[in-house]
């Protein structure tokens, strides 16, 4: 199989309109780049329908997978993703690593480098960390999510599992919901920009003492694009056609951000009961790992208009495409 | 024009003699500005003629400025404790390549300044740097800083401590506060209060916000800083009945909602006064995301604060560290707030809370990054900035460097600010037509953490003269 095989076909002579040498947040997409991982994740989606889901597109590119935080399904994601596209693949875990002795971010950067990395997957506990790393790693980073900032991987792919299961693969003007703690959210964060950039109708909900800031960015939107944040889990419901729940952490208990996790299932826990309230063909979404019976009733997990397994499933696709096109960006593009 | 250069090439720290000046002098003490030649000789201010018609020409107010040294009633220079990031020798150096020739520094060295042991040692070691720039020291206000028992305030004062603070941290509790006002006014000093409240603030990292939202970092809230503000001023009203010499100076306001409560407790005749920095003025929240426009060009007469992810103006890498920073940088319009307090006299003085790092210390994380920006050589600049843009008058702005941050110090400080004939000359030159790049080879200071770094700052100080010595010349 040739790098051509795993090419869009409008892409297929001339280099790629890629030109994102690093992917730290989605706020630098805009509608024509999302659209362009749309379609390199759909030729991916053909790789890995094949007997075997493997080509030899990285063959000789060596990707650095370091993670600070725990983490399964990202990492192991991206791995797979490396993997099929033929990648050599490290895998750090900042506990074993020399970080845990005391390594600055920086110095950690340069010694993956110098080890012969051309592309770093990084995770971190602390927002903004992936572009330090950038500041002095010489290949390509990719964001798998920091702080409370952005895990672009994580709403690129949110954006192509909806975009299979809508009917006429379009966002516009539909009304999604993402409901909970956006506060303590990279995935919010991220989906704020990608959803609306497609032209949702974006909807913000939680208890107040979890959106606060939104208002502020609701109010100016991202670059311009308006959404709506509210507490009324009612209003933000109604008719909606696609809900996406977030995690509660029990930390949130003890900061006196929320009275108990039990208050919460009852007040804005996602229920059949309170399915009820869009419209009856609602997507249903969850980026995981959930808390069945808090934020999300265990059988609307698992009903059929639920697509949280297929969001796993898409992850490695769209992770495939990123790497792809970070690969050729740094080939013979350039910019950020 | 000339400014003696050619005629002698003093070295630092020798006298003044000899120089001939032509500029604009602006002098807030005598309130007048206008085109003059000053003659420096043996050190002191010989002769001052305000020129007129013809003599003048040439001569105006966005060329060559002459106005007294600079007070900063706000710095860091980390020693004893800390000398990787900071001397006294090369705070001093710095401090007079930004035109500064009196200082006043922070207690929070290691060990703290709350022993007067402690003031002779920074004493010790500003004699030693051979530099003439004035070295005052602020002492603790409880030992070790910890907000637990008052330190020992008249054995400090009488060592010669010129305020009393515990910065880098709020003094604690509001008992604590009210016994330090009280104890320190008897001795006839103020106490300088870092106005923050600390269970709003816990990790946080950025002003609470739009940007600080869109950037996932924590948010450190308008109500910290209005509520300690708000507090410390019920606690100064209190206090002023039983100890009238009583005064409290709030330093590093950042907030619209914080200078609210200086204006109205100034209005009410409380003895009570504060200070601004210059990167409160000049770097808006929005440069965390990338954006390196001025903080005024941030705002919009008509529709408010700009977005900076909406009008293309994020050109910076985001998250640099050198713009982690306590309080945070604020949005436009309190940085507009702080440039409106000055104007109205509200804030009496800029003070630069230079606070330089080592790279160990800064080029880590955003949210990991130890507080403050190397601030003291680029201070005049910024100001300067926001005069060219109309945000400030000159005469005040050069009044809030150097009256004003006196009367705040009272006699404490030896002289007065201001160009008169007979006493020694204590001066800066500055040529604000030129300009210079800020870099790690044109700082004087160990802290290369600003987020100028690379940056062009229009005004250039040419000349320093600290008590009739020359602190810093150009080359």
């Amino acid at each position: 199989m040739t790098i051509e095989a795993a090419r869009p076909e409008a892409a297929s002579s001339g280099p790629l309109p890629w030109h994102h040498r690093h992917l730290l947040d989605v706020d630098v997409l805009t509608r024509d780049d999302l659209e362009l991982v749309m379609r390199t994740a759909d030729e991916m989606r053909d790789v890995l329908a094949r007997p075997i889901p493997k080509v030899p597109t990285l063959r000789g590119t060596s990707v650095t997978i370091l993670f600070y935080e725990a983490s399964t399904r990202t990492r192991v994601s991206f791995e797979v993703a490396a993997k099929n596209l033929s990648a050599d693949v490290v895998n750090i875990a900042a506990a074993s690593s020399s970080v845990s002795k005391g390594e600055s971010l920086v110095d950690t950067v340069r010694t993956i480098e110098a080890l012969g990395a051309d592309m770093l997957v990084m995770r971190h506990s602390v927002s903004g960390a992936p572009y330090l790393a950038a500041e002095v790693f010489g290949g390509s980073v990719l964001n798998g999510g920091d702080g409370w900032h952005a895990h672009p991987s994580q709403a690129l792919l949110d954006l192509y599992t909806l975009r299979g299961a809508l009917p006429g693969g379009s966002l516009e003007g539909l009304k999604v919901v993402i409901l909970g703690d956006a506060l303590h959210s990279r995935v919010a964060r991220s989906n704020v920009w990608t959803l609306t950039a497609m032209g949702a109708d974006l909807w913000l909900c939680g208890p107040s003492t979890l959106l606060r800031g939104f208002d502020a960015w609701a109010s100016r939107g991202a670059a311009g694009r308006r959404f709506t944040v509210t507490s009324d889990v009612d209003a933000a419901l109604r008719d909606a056609d696609v809900v996406m729940a977030l995690r509660i952490q029990r930390e949130r208990m003890a900061s006196g951000l929320l009275p108990s996790l039990r208050e919460y299932a009852a007040r804005y826990g996602l229920t059949r009961e309170r399915l009820r309230r869009a419209k009856p063909d609602v997507v249903v979404m969850h980026p995981g790992p959930m808390n069945e019976g808090v934020e999300i009733a265990a059988d609307v997990a698992t009903d059929p208009r639920s697509v949280i397994t297929t969001q796993v499933t898409n992850g490695v696709a769209v992770r495939m495409a990123l790497l792809y096109l970070l690969a050729g960006a740094r080939d013979g593009g350039s910019g950020r | 024009m000339s400014h003696g250069a050619e005629a002698m090439e003093p070295v630092r720290g020798e006298a003044a003699d000899g120089v001939t000046l032509r500029g604009w002098a602006v002098d807030p003490g005598a309130g007048r500005e206008g085109a003059a030649e000053i003659i420096v000789a043996g050190g002191r201010l010989e002769r001052l003629t305000w020129l007129t018609d013809a003599a003048a020409d040439g001569i105006g107010p966005e060329g060559t400025l002459i106005v007294p040294g600079l007070v900063d009633l706000h710095a860091h220079f980390r020693e004893p404790g800390n000398e990787d990031a900071e001397t006294i020798a090369t705070g001093v150096a710095a401090a007079g390549h930004g035109g500064f020739t009196t200082v006043c520094l922070m207690p929070n060295t290691t060990p703290a300044t709350d022993d007067p042991a402690v003031v002779a040692r920074v004493r010790a070691a500003a004699g030693a740097s051979g530099s003439p720039v004035r070295v005052l020291i602020h002492g603790a206000v409880t030992t070790g800083r910890k907000g637990e028992t008052l330190a020992p305030l008249g054995e400090l004062a009488d060592a010669g401590v010129v305020g009393f603070s515990d910065d880098g941290a709020p003094v604690r509790s509001a008992a604590m506060l009210r016994n330090a006002l009280l104890y320190a006014g008897a001795l006839g000093l103020p106490v300088i209060d870092h106005p923050e409240d600390p269970t709003l603030t816990e990790g946080a990292e950025a002003s609470e916000g739009y940007v600080a939202t869109v950037l996932g970092l924590k948010g450190w809230p308008v109500a910290a800083e209005a509520g300690a503000v708000a507090r410390a001023i019920a606690i100064l009203g209190d206090v002023v009945r039983d100890e009238p010499r009583a005064r409290l100076h709030l330093t590093h306001v950042s907030t619209a909602a914080a200078l609210a409560h200086v204006r109205a407790a100034k209005a009410a005749g409380l003895p009570v006064t504060c200070d601004v920095t210059p990167h409160h003025i000049g770097f808006a929240d929005e440069w965390i995301a990338g954006s390196r426009r001025w903080a005024w060009e941030a705002l919009d007469e008509r529709s408010g604060v700009r977005d900076p992810w909406a009008d293309g103006s994020l050109v910076a890498g985001a998250y640099d560290p050198a713009l982690r920073v306590n309080p945070p940088l604020r949005p436009a319009a309190d940085t507009a707030a702080c440039l409106n307090a000055l104007a109205d006299g509200t804030a009496d003085a800029i003070a630069t809370d230079h606070a330089p790092h080592t790279e160990v210390d800064k080029h880590v994380e955003f949210g990991l990054a130890a507080n403050g920006i190397s601030g003291i050589e680029t201070a005049i600049g910024i100001v300067l900035a926001a005069v060219e843009a109309g945000g400030l008058s000159l005469g005040r702005a050069i009044e809030a460097l150097t009256t004003g941050p006196a009367r705040v110090l009272g006699e404490r400080l030896d002289h007065a600010p201001g160009l008169r004939t007979g006493e020694p000359a204590d001066l800066v030159v500055i040529d604000r037509g030129a300009s210079w790049t800020v870099s790690a080879d044109s700082l004087r200071s160990k802290g290369r953490n600003t987020p100028l770094l690379g940056r062009e700052l229009r005004g250039v100080v040419r000349l320093t003269i600290a008590a009739g010595r020359i602190a810093y010349e150009a080359g």
